[in-house]
């Protein structure tokens, strides 16, 4: 048996461990572990005498099915979603959204462009052209408050009949109904760090090895993972079947990519911070022209940057979720997130309704935007995978958690099919019964149709990529996937500064002390403050780029630090290790770019000592993005950034 | 009709009351002249002799529990002494400090009397009844109650009144006699904690709360966690502040990390810490979100030294902010201070 | 020799400390805005009297250790899920209102009631502990009025420290005012103790104590018995946030000795 850990300074240290034997454990409560687990423990309540419900490792007990999550609270999820919610509404065919705080039936869809009303936004000759044809012609288009509102949306971008949903509230929902049945067992706060796996059968078919369970992070370790006060090894949770739902950047998701491999032709390419406010709207004012109704749902485009799409949803009681993603393929290796969500909320489009609005909440997170082609090998002897992690999210319609939900369902039914028929978890079976119902759903029809929806993003210059990516997803929307742009996809490090170079020598320059060019001067003046004031790095590099300065207020516009207290309420137990690890040092000090400072969500981190950032873990709100934000990899694929099993994050319900 | 008696009890000499005893005194005072109720005051002292004769000029009637058993705080004997006070003065509004020693037994008193308790309170008003104000959610709600039931035992936060003082003059004192359970509690004594420097001192006019940046890497890329400890140390040698911290910086304690080793969870502000009372408050390296300054609600005069020039404290949480490196400020505040008293 | 103690920890769950709260008056009184949505934790006083409890326990083998716990079964199971994995207890939860505004002397007659009641409860072996204030109303009355009412009259408040010895008796260190502690000796069981901080840092999570004490923490919330709390004629005139805002000069272009100046004369001749 051996413990898969990503490379690192020195090996994990090995201890006498706990061992624990359940017949399924599970890792990470998100909506595809609800999907899962609300449709076994249903068909069980259902069956309670059902000897396929007995416990194999425990003999003469239930079932044994234990679920573990990192997050401090399984309502501390990070995402305001809209979803179609067809396979949520399938598990809960009479689901009345009055039931679940903050979810509503969507009422309205809008499509906006944004034009630029500051003139900072890094925006192509091209679109500039075009923005000035629609300031000039203005009324003729529609225009209203820098914003022109499509006329027509195609088909597959609308959400009608669907739910705007707090995941925080929905998982909260979820798992309170999962524990009053006290068939299953959720323990929040309890980060898993790696698979249990068995030694290789066969050198020349990795993908035989078989999963044989979880182990759990060690506890009492100082930020190395060295023993200290306190110490505690992580148990092993040996288990019949691993269900992997620990999302995009989970540790043992990671951790089975990394040992299996992905299928051929297959890789995590592609990828979006969402970071969001929850913003609670000022009260009606008699003189106001409009209300944002409950059920309401924006998509925009256009602003802060070419790149950037933006979203607004709103909920019941007043409250709204805005938020932005930042793509990979926005090659900027300045990009930055909460800055620019700053400046997208003060839109006038979205400003008018938003101004005197006051920050409930906030949260960032990764989304894993390859799709079908991020899809790792679904099952294996003894795990099969969920959820976002599990390649599900559909790029084309913007559509994740439904998809999530459903995998969790679709395993369930298998599990339940194995369980009756006496068959063991292995591949084979896995593949037979879950793989099969995946792939004759439509989660697997959409995922296909999505696969090259996006491509027309990746190549060409700023700003026309963003038109060619969202003629090639038209396309593909439109003919159900069968017409899309080719396009070859790099690896995330090679996509930052891909379309940037110039801009990167400028770093170079401004980060050098013998700077010659105007932008770069601009840029080390940026640094300089950064460094002496303790300013963001990412702050001081926006403003130094022509953005107006925050015009903070206390209530909404807040600086990252209070929206980390008072919007995330980050916080992080003592004991555990530093999750974010740098692997190589020298790749550190040499990257010019640093972009895993610019785009870190919660400002965890800084410029440290010699060019090695400094990771602070009370601050991190574990969105991953450092992951994929990192510009040297040591392997020509992945980055130089490990990002592990941690502790803590967002102690807020309302995301 | 209302009864008012005040609570009080003599400080360590055994002889005068606290401060916040004679608080408590102005308060009844206050309330009974507006209620036009009539005032009784009960003592709790090895020997009354003294407290009465402080109270005399308050003209109320004055009642006392003396002897060897009422030395010092205890439940048992505190609940009995108590309990017979009342039962004499057949008190319906009872105000008390909320000493350690009286927020200990009066919730067990106002049960045994069939009565009704509220702690913490910072002010006392009505038209016509009693309504009392204190704070829920660690000072971050406040209400304005009332209650039907009586015996009403309201105690007072330290801070929220002046201290009754009088010429004092000879008194009569009714005499109360307390029968005592069995006593199965002996008090030993107090003790400091054991780091030897005595940081906290509620009297001190002036509060310094040191935030979890002292002990963060500075600019120069390394902790100097001795070198703060020394400046902040040295601060309060000079000015006699009391001191306090902020969450975070006391629970570093558990993660290896270098701390101060003079701050325990007694000087924590906010949060699960305390709300003291001082009339200026200085806070150094601390973010100034809503957790820290909870436990300021009752610092009336703020400044704060912050890097940040967006931190809290400069969001209408404190009157100045100096947006400077507390270690360079603090260094040059004690050397002017010493100066000075050179 | 190790004392048989039987423990009663009195814990209520309160809004997680960095959540924004906001007071609303309702037909049924004051409370928060969204509390049941807020993510709760154990009253952190609280807390440590659970931690020092399970210490205690496990220093004393045949102690008992039962967790009375009073809020909505959603809530509290909610909290439990953290709460169980860091020791083992018996947890008697009370489906009651949630927040700190109903009334101590109703919520300390339901307490009292339901501890009395517990099966092979011992009252001569019994330590009533809780914190010496809730995160909520931080009255700090609850425990007294519970002790009380089950007739112990050895009670301490504000204990950062508990010393069991063999004869059964324990000093207890007490905070008093001046960031001092009174140090008493008590004969022996029944007390009541309202924790501090005390001394214990948060227990690990650990999946086994987790997993065992699931069986019976399941089976006991789904018995929960709802209960209402009377008022008790408890008037609420008024509920609102603190309005204060300071008008804050922000001096950012001074150097350290003009700002050090300006402090030590602000500081005065104290």
């Amino acid at each position: 048996m051996s413990v898969e850990t990503t490379p690192a300074d020195s090996p994990a240290p090995e201890f006498e461990r706990q061992t624990m034997e359940v017949d399924i454990a599970c890792a990470g409560f998100g909506p595809a572990m609800g999907g899962f687990l609300t449709t076994l423990t249903r068909e069980w309540s259902e069956h309670p005498e059902d000897p396929a419900f007995e416990s194999k490792v425990a003999p003469g007990m239930p079932l044994q099915v234990l679920c573990y999550e990192r997050a401090d609270d399984i309502a501390a999820g990070v995402s305001g979603v809209v979803t179609r919610a067809q396979g949520i509404r399938s598990s809960f065919p009479h689901l009345n959204p009055a039931e679940i705080p903050m979810a509503v039936e969507v009422k309205r869809e809008r499509v906006l462009y944004l034009l630029d009303p500051i003139g900072a936004s890094r925006r192509s000759l091209t679109l500039r052209a075009a923005d000035a044809v629609l300031h000039t012609a203005g009324r003729l288009f529609g225009l209203k408050d820098h914003a022109f509102e499509l006329p027509w949306t195609p088909a597959f971008l609308h959400k009608h009949g669907g739910l705007v949903l707090s995941i925080g509230q929905f998982n909260q929902w979820v798992g309170s109904q999962l524990m009053a049945t006290g068939l299953v067992q959720i323990w929040p706060g309890t980060p898993v760090s790696a698979p249990i796996f068995s030694e290789a059968t066969s050198k020349d078919d990795p993908a035989e090895e078989a999963v044989l369970g979880l182990r759990l992070a060690d506890q009492g370790v100082d930020r190395t993972g060295a023993p200290a006060g306190g110490f505690m090894a992580g148990m092993d949770v040996r288990a019949l079947l691993t269900v992997v739902g620990d999302g995009p950047v989970g540790a043992v998701g990671q951790a089975i990519d990394k040992r299996l491999g992905l299928p051929p032709g297959h890789a995590h390419r592609e990828w979006a911070l969402g970071m969001k406010m929850v913003i609670e709207l000022p009260p009606i004012e008699s003189d106001q022209d409009s209300t944002l109704e409950p059920g309401t749902v924006w998509h925009t485009f256009g602003y802060p940057e070419p790149e950037i799409f933006g979203f607004l949803y709103v909920h019941p009681e007043r409250l709204v979720s805005v938020g932005i993603f930042v793509p990979s393929w926005m090659g900027d290796p300045l990009r930055t997130a909460y800055r620019y969500l700053q400046h997208y909320i003060q839109h006038p489009a979205l400003w008018r309704y938003l101004k005197d609005g006051t920050l409930r909440s906030w949260g960032a997170k990764s989304l894993e935007e390859s799709g079908k082609r991020g899809e790792p090998f679904l099952a294996g002897d003894g795990f099969a995978r969920i959820g976002e992690g599990s390649g599900s999210t559909n790029m084309l319609t913007g559509s994740g958690v439904d998809e999530a939900w459903t995998t969790g369902t679709q395993l369930a039914e298998a599990v339940v099919e194995l369980l009756r028929a006496g068959k063991p978890f292995t591949r084979k079976n896995l593949s037979a019964t879950y793989e099969a119902r995946r792939r004759a759903s439509w989660v697997e029809r959409g995922a296909r149709e999505a696969e090259n929806a996006r491509n027309g993003f990746h190549g060409g210059p700023r700003g026309s990529s963003m038109v060619k990516g969202m003629i090639g997803m038209a396309l593909a929307g439109l003919t159900g996937g069968r017409f899309s742009f080719q396009a070859h996809i790099p690896p995330p490090h090679k996509q930052i500064a891909l379309r940037a170079p110039s801009f990167s020598r400028s770093l170079r320059k401004g980060w050098d002390t013998s700077s010659q060019t105007a932008e770069g001067l601009q840029l080390k003046q940026a640094v300089d403050l950064a460094i002496a004031d303790g300013r963001p790095l990412h702050d001081a590099l926006l403003t130094a780029r022509g953005w107006p300065e925050i015009p903070f207020d206390g209530r909404l516009l807040v600086t990252q630090q209070d929206a980390l207290l008072i919007g995330g309420k980050v916080q992080a137990i003592p004991g555990f290790a530093d999750h974010v690890v740098f692997l190589n040092k020298q790749l550190c000090i040499a990257c010019v770019e640093k972009t895993c400072i610019a785009m870190c969500s919660g400002q965890a981190l800084t410029l440290g000592d010699g060019g090695v950032p400094a990771f602070e873990r009370e601050k991190c709100v574990h969105c991953g993005a450092c992951l994929w934000n990192c510009a040297q990899s040591p392997d020509g694929e992945h980055s130089n950034i490990d990002f592990r099993a941690g502790s803590g994050g967002l102690h807020s319900a309302e995301n | 009709m209302e009864t008012i008696l005040v609570l009080t009890h003599a400080d360590e000499t055994g002889s005068a009351l606290t401060k916040a005893s004679l608080e408590a005194v102005t308060a009844g005072k206050e309330l009974a002249a507006r209620l036009n109720a009539s005032l009784a005051i009960g003592i709790v002292a090895i020997d009354a002799t003294a407290a009465a004769s402080a109270l005399a000029s308050t003209v109320a009637r004055l009642l006392a529990v003396s002897g060897e058993p009422f030395a010092q705080p205890r439940y048992s004997t505190d609940a009995a002494a108590l309990e017979a006070l009342c039962r004499a003065a057949e008190a319906s509004i009872v105000l008390a400090p909320a000493s350690a020693r009286f927020a200990r037994v009066a919730a067990g008193v106002a049960h045994r009397l069939g009565g009704f308790v509220d702690t913490h309170i910072t002010a006392i008003g009505g038209t016509d009844g009693v309504e009392a104000t204190r704070w829920f959610y660690r000072q971050r709600v406040e209400a304005v109650l009332s209650r039907d039931g009586r015996p009403w035992f309201l105690l007072l936060d330290a801070g929220t009144h002046a201290a009754f003082a009088g010429p004092p003059a000879p008194a009569q004192v009714e005499q109360v006699a307390v029968e005592l359970p069995a006593l199965r509690t002996t008090v030993t004594g107090l003790r400091a904690p054991s780091q030897g420097t005595q940081t906290i001192r509620p009297d001190a006019k002036l509060l310094f709360v040191a935030g979890a940046g002292w002990t963060k890497k500075q600019s120069d890329g390394q902790v100097h966690a001795a070198e703060a400890g020394d400046l902040i140390l040295g601060f309060l040698r000079t000015t006699g502040a009391s001191l306090g911290s902020s969450k975070s910086l006391v629970d570093q304690g558990g993660e290896g990390q270098p701390v101060l080793p003079f701050l325990t969870h007694l000087n924590q502000i906010g949060q699960t810490g305390a709300t003291p009372r001082h009339a200026r408050g200085l806070s150094t390296c601390c973010h100034g979100e809503e957790p820290h300054v909870v436990g300021w609600r009752f610092i009336a005069d703020r400044r704060a030294i912050n890097l940040d020039p967006n931190c809290g404290w400069t969001r209408g949480k404190a009157d100045v902010v100096y947006i400077a490196d507390a270690f360079q400020v603090m260094a040059k505040v004690n050397s002017l201070l010493e100066a000075k008293k050179a | 020799m190790a004392n048989v103690l039987h423990i009663v920890v009195c814990a209520g769950i309160v809004p997680d400390p960095l959540q924004t709260l906001e007071p609303v008056t309702g037909p049924a009184g004051p409370g928060l805005k969204n509390e049941m949505v807020l993510p709760a934790v154990l009253d952190p006083w609280a807390a440590s009297a659970l931690y020092e409890a399970a210490a205690l326990a496990a220093k004393n083998p045949g102690s008992k250790l039962w967790l009375v716990s009073l809020g909505p079964k959603a809530k509290l199971q909610q909290v439990m899920m953290t709460v169980a994995q860091k020791i083992a207890f018996e947890l008697v939860p009370i489906d009651g209102p949630i927040g700190g505004f109903p009334d101590a002397h109703s919520t300390a007659a339901v307490l009292a009631e339901t501890i009395a009641a517990l099966p092979g409860l011992d009252k001569a072996k019994l330590l009533l502990f809780g914190g010496w204030e809730s995160a909520t109303r931080g009255a700090g009355v609850t425990l007294q009025l519970v002790g009380e009412r089950l007739g112990i009259i050895d009670q301490f408040q504000g204990v950062d420290q508990i010393d069991l010895r063999d004869d059964g008796s324990f000093e207890v260190l007490e905070r008093v005012e001046g960031g001092k502690h009174q140090v008493s000796v008590c004969a022996g069981t029944p007390a009541v103790l309202g924790w501090a901080t005390g001394n214990l840092a948060e227990p690990r999570n650990n999946p086994q104590t987790g997993m065992a004490n699931m069986r019976t923490i399941m089976p006991a919330l789904q018995k929960a018995k709802p209960t209402t709390l009377a008022p008790n004629g408890l008037r609420y005139v008024s509920v609102a946030l603190p309005k204060q805002q300071r008008t804050t000069r922000v001096v950012k272009d001074l150097t350290p000795d003009e700002i050090a100046a300006e402090l030590v004369e602000w500081i005065g001749a104290e």
